[in-house]
């Protein structure tokens, strides 16, 4: 337990330039989808910078109320973007959630999880064989390395429709290389990152995946020493420690590639904030640096670094003929700036119409362990986005991100929508 | 504190998810936009309908409950802090427009509705609603009303208090009242909506909003001009209006806040400017083309150093939205910024500004002004520290000097923000005594135990 006030609040600090750049203008409430959804203070950046200010001035403490304010933020990066003073408010909560969970430690059942299970490996293994007993939290087998939990699984006995688990897991499905076919030169060799959600519920895409890159001549490495991003553990719950441990086995399961490549932008995101977040010494902030600075969202690569021809983009039997609306991920979009390359694919492919949706960077109301703790108001921002994608009249929306992905197909089912939910990739041949 | 079975009371009224009680919560309604005033309220209340509106005040004016409405929060004058505790009765939930009448060019609020959302709606019929408070992203019809808010497009436009033809307002003593209704003239006894828009919450609770609306000018043209003199720039703004052209908007921004907004959002502003004039023209295209051409040759007249006419839609929307940045460019500049909203005649303005820069040498306070150019309204601020006594006392006495000099020139204290906590130790010198009396004997009759927002508008007499 930290115990002077200089330690207790030693993250957010780091962030200090953020928290005093707002000036409480409340321009945030227009784009916060919470606020939108409950019109009160605490739920917007505004009011939990102030908050948080006051939690440095000692008027308000670490308390449950605190930390629940806190967890209730999709860190969608809205506030941020459309912000007068720029300032970064999602920066300064995650650095609280930190510092809160320093103070007050893990809340079940993430203190059991990741503080006294993860390190007690067959126990571990043991457990997760009886996964869907504990807490209706699904916990995938892992071979050895830290596997995030699937929170999105865990909404499961909350009424939200999801994917079904994949019998078999991705890495059990495809080797460590996978070269170009023969006749193909191999262009270059990439490290592919695999999320958690195409790992277990989406393995085909992941194939694909694989496929559609060495056909064009990329060698894809599946290193099995990588694990879960980390993104729940230390954005969403604010478990730092936790998080270097994940973030120190990926650096090391990519060291020998020049580009990680993956098809998750919340992955994809949260590699490249290692170095912002988790950095606790000069040697962890360079490798956290040069490591993120590897890291490509598959769409990004495709185009920025792979360069493709149009030509390269052939329809998938299921994108044939169909109209195509883009949601922009929030980790993809505001997170890492990636707004034209998707859709650039998308209008590239034959036959596929592009319509825009309205409002399609807005939040979709997933954001991981958010939705797990607020499910009814996640669905109630899902429906915004429900009500965006059916005025495209699209058959389907696709997405850069299997967690977008969940919530769009809950959306679709709840809506009774007419609308097939994709990955990016799964429109292309 | 607050007794606990008040707030079960208040439970009761509006349902439990809608009483925030947690010090988390309290804290979040303590400021507003200010960087000088905070207070916690003892109880958070949103409320959804005006019965329960009533039953809070009812239940507010039996127990001398201080009650301060609330909208966004975002007012820049102390309004809305609960200076005195009590409840803070927030009506961010009352957010439905009732009626749009586009025969009758009338709109029905409910008080939450945000202005951007407002205008939103409107634009989809090609209504217009001109008062833009720079806070029209967030703040609330409820609040402009009670603000009399103001904007850049009062200059041709007219600010709120001309625009708000029916009023439904609780009274302190929980009672329902209905004033005027939907039509633009309407004759029947004393002019009482007038009394409580810009009112500051101090005499009753706005639950509805009638207003008056306008066609969407169908064209538009914004004109940036850059001068090497603040004063230059001012007598410019003056000989325009003089011309006979009104233009919809005329704005300006010294080069302090051209720098933090270029420094925040790179556009490729002129930073070298030391004074940056933004006026538009709206109406029939025609109407457009003349007076854009008019106004180019005014400036160039008037001694501009470089003059800009956006050339579409995209690049006018670019300055707009860096003038909106404005106040937030101020008010994140220093730990206390005090932003003043003194107001002078128009032709007054060149003066007006050669006296903040005599000010401004003579006291060592580097003044920052950005504002209405063409309704003489100024925003000169001052940046501080108010945790440095001696300092903060320096500036206060330096802000002093800036409103004396708008009234030496015939100016007011405040053009559009209200005085709220942030004026009235100005009050008394700039309002008859006799009317300032009439003023407070006003309050007693609506409010004879001044539950509502007190504490404000008026300095308190020292027993």
């Amino acid at each position: 337990m930290p115990k002077t006030r200089e330690d207790r609040y030693e993250q957010i600090k780091r962030f200090e330039a953020d928290l005093s750049q707002c000036m409480k203008c409340g321009f945030c409430t227009f784009w916060c989808p919470i606020y939108q959804e409950e019109q009160v203070e605490s739920s917007v950046a505004r009011g939990k910078n102030m908050m948080i200010r006051g939690l440095l001035e000692g008027d308000l403490e670490y308390t449950e109320e605190f930390a629940e304010r806190l967890n209730k933020c999709t860190l969608c990066m809205l506030c941020t973007a459309n912000c007068p003073a720029k300032a970064n408010i999602p920066n300064v909560i995650v650095a609280a959630r930190a510092d809160t969970v320093r103070a007050r430690g893990l809340k079940f059942p993430y203190n059991i999880i990741y503080r006294w299970l993860l390190p007690r490996r067959t126990l571990f293994g043991n457990i997760v064989r009886f996964a869907s007993w504990f807490q209706g939290i699904f916990l995938p087998k892992t071979e050895g390395t830290i596997r995030h939990l699937s929170l999105f699984l865990s909404a499961l006995g909350k009424g939200r429709n999801i994917p079904q688990i994949a019998p078999k897991f991705l890495r059990q499905m495809v080797p460590v290389v996978n070269k170009p076919p023969a006749g193909v030169k191999t262009r270059m060799k990439v490290g592919y990152f695999i999320g958690c959600m195409t790992d277990f519920a989406f393995p085909e895409l992941g194939k694909h995946i694989i496929e559609f890159l060495t056909r064009n001549g990329v060698e894809v490495w599946v290193p099995r020493g990588q694990g879960c991003c980390g993104a729940p553990v230390f954005r969403g719950a604010g478990d730092f420690e936790t998080g270097r441990k994940m973030a120190d086995a990926n650096v090391k399961a990519f060291e020998d590639f020049d580009y990680v490549v993956t098809d998750c932008a919340t992955c994809a995101s949260s590699l490249k904030e290692y170095a912002s977040f988790l950095a606790d010494t000069p040697q962890r902030k360079k490798a956290y640096t040069s490591f993120g600075s590897k890291v490509e969202e598959i769409s990004q690569f495709l185009v920025d670094v792979l360069k493709l021809p149009p030509s390269a983009y052939k329809p998938s039997p299921a994108a044939r003929g169909k109209k195509v609306t883009w949601h922009d991920p929030c980790h993809l979009s505001r997170h890492l700036g990636i707004t034209s390359q998707p859709r650039q694919i998308i209008k590239s492919i034959p036959t596929v119409e592009f319509i825009e949706m309205p409002n399609a960077d807005r939040c979709c109301g997933m954001a991981g362990t958010f939705s797990l703790y607020y499910y009814d108001l996640s669905k109630k921002i899902a429906d915004k986005k429900m009500a965006s994608v059916k005025s495209t009249g699209a058959d389907i929306v696709v997405s850069s991100c299997p967690g977008c992905e969940i919530q769009l197909i809950d959306g679709v089912v709840r809506n009774k929508l007419p609308v097939k939910v994709m990955h990016i990739m799964e429109l292309l041949a | 504190m607050i007794e606990k079975k008040v707030v079960s009371k208040l439970e009761k009224i509006v349902g439990k998810g809608a009483v925030l009680t947690s010090k988390e919560d309290l804290h979040a309604y303590s400021y507003d936009g200010t960087t000088t005033w905070a207070h916690m309220p003892d109880v958070v209340v949103l409320t959804t309908t005006t019965e329960q509106v009533s039953r809070i005040l009812k239940l507010a004016n039996e127990k001398r409950i201080p009650v301060t409405p609330r909208g966004a929060g975002t007012n820049v004058s102390g309004g809305s802090i609960p200076i005195k505790g009590g409840i803070v009765l927030c009506t961010t939930r009352m957010n439905k427009i009732l009626d749009i009448n586009k025969t009758n060019f009338t709109a029905t609020v409910e008080p939450g509705v945000v202005l951007q959302d407002f205008n939103m709606a409107l634009a989809k019929q090609g209504l217009f609603y001109p008062p833009d408070p720079q806070s029209f992203l967030s703040c609330t019809m409820g609040g402009t009303v009670a603000e009399n808010a103001g904007g850049p497009y009062c200059v041709k436009y007219g600010v709120t208090k001309q625009y708000v033809l029916g009023l439904e307002v609780v009274l302190a003593n929980g009672y329902i009242m209905k004033l005027g209704g939907v039509t633009v003239k309407n004759r029947t006894g004393y002019e009482l909506i007038m009394l409580f828009t810009g009112s500051e919450g101090t005499l009753g609770v706005i639950t509805k909003i009638t207003l008056r609306l306008l066609p969407m000018p169908p064209a538009s043209k914004t004109v940036m001009a850059v001068f090497d003199d603040m004063a230059v720039g001012g007598e410019a703004v003056s000989n325009i209006m003089a011309s006979g052209v009104v233009p919809a908007k005329v704005e300006f921004v010294d080069n302090f806040v051209l720098r933090r907004i270029e420094e925040m959002t790179p556009m490729g502003l002129p930073v070298d400017a030391k004074a940056l004039l933004l006026i538009q023209s709206d109406g029939s295209p025609a109407a457009v083309e003349a007076e854009t051409k008019q106004i180019v040759d005014m400036l160039k007249k008037g001694g501009a150093k470089e003059i800009k006419v956006a050339k579409d839609a995209k690049e006018a929307a670019m300055y707009w939205k860096m003038r909106s940045a404005g106040f937030a460019a101020t008010f994140g500049a220093a730990h206390t910024v005090m932003a003043e909203d003194v107001t002078v005649p128009r032709d007054k303005l060149p003066e007006f500004i050669h006296k903040l820069d005599e000010i401004s040498r003579r006291t060592g306070f580097f003044i920052s002004y950005l504002g209405h150019a063409g309704d003489g309204n100024l925003h000169p601020s001052i940046f501080t520290d108010i945790r440095k006594k001696k300092e903060f006392a320096r500036a206060q006495k330096t802000m002093e000097e800036i409103f004396l000099a708008a009234l030496s020139l015939g100016g007011v204290l405040s053009g559009e923000h209200g005085i709220g906590l942030e004026k009235q130790r100005f009050l008394k010198r700039a309002m008859d005594p006799i009317a300032l009396n009439l003023m407070i004997k006003i309050k007693g009759v609506l409010d004879p135990n001044h539950i509502l927002n007190p504490g404000k508008i008026w300095e308190e007499e020292r027993v």
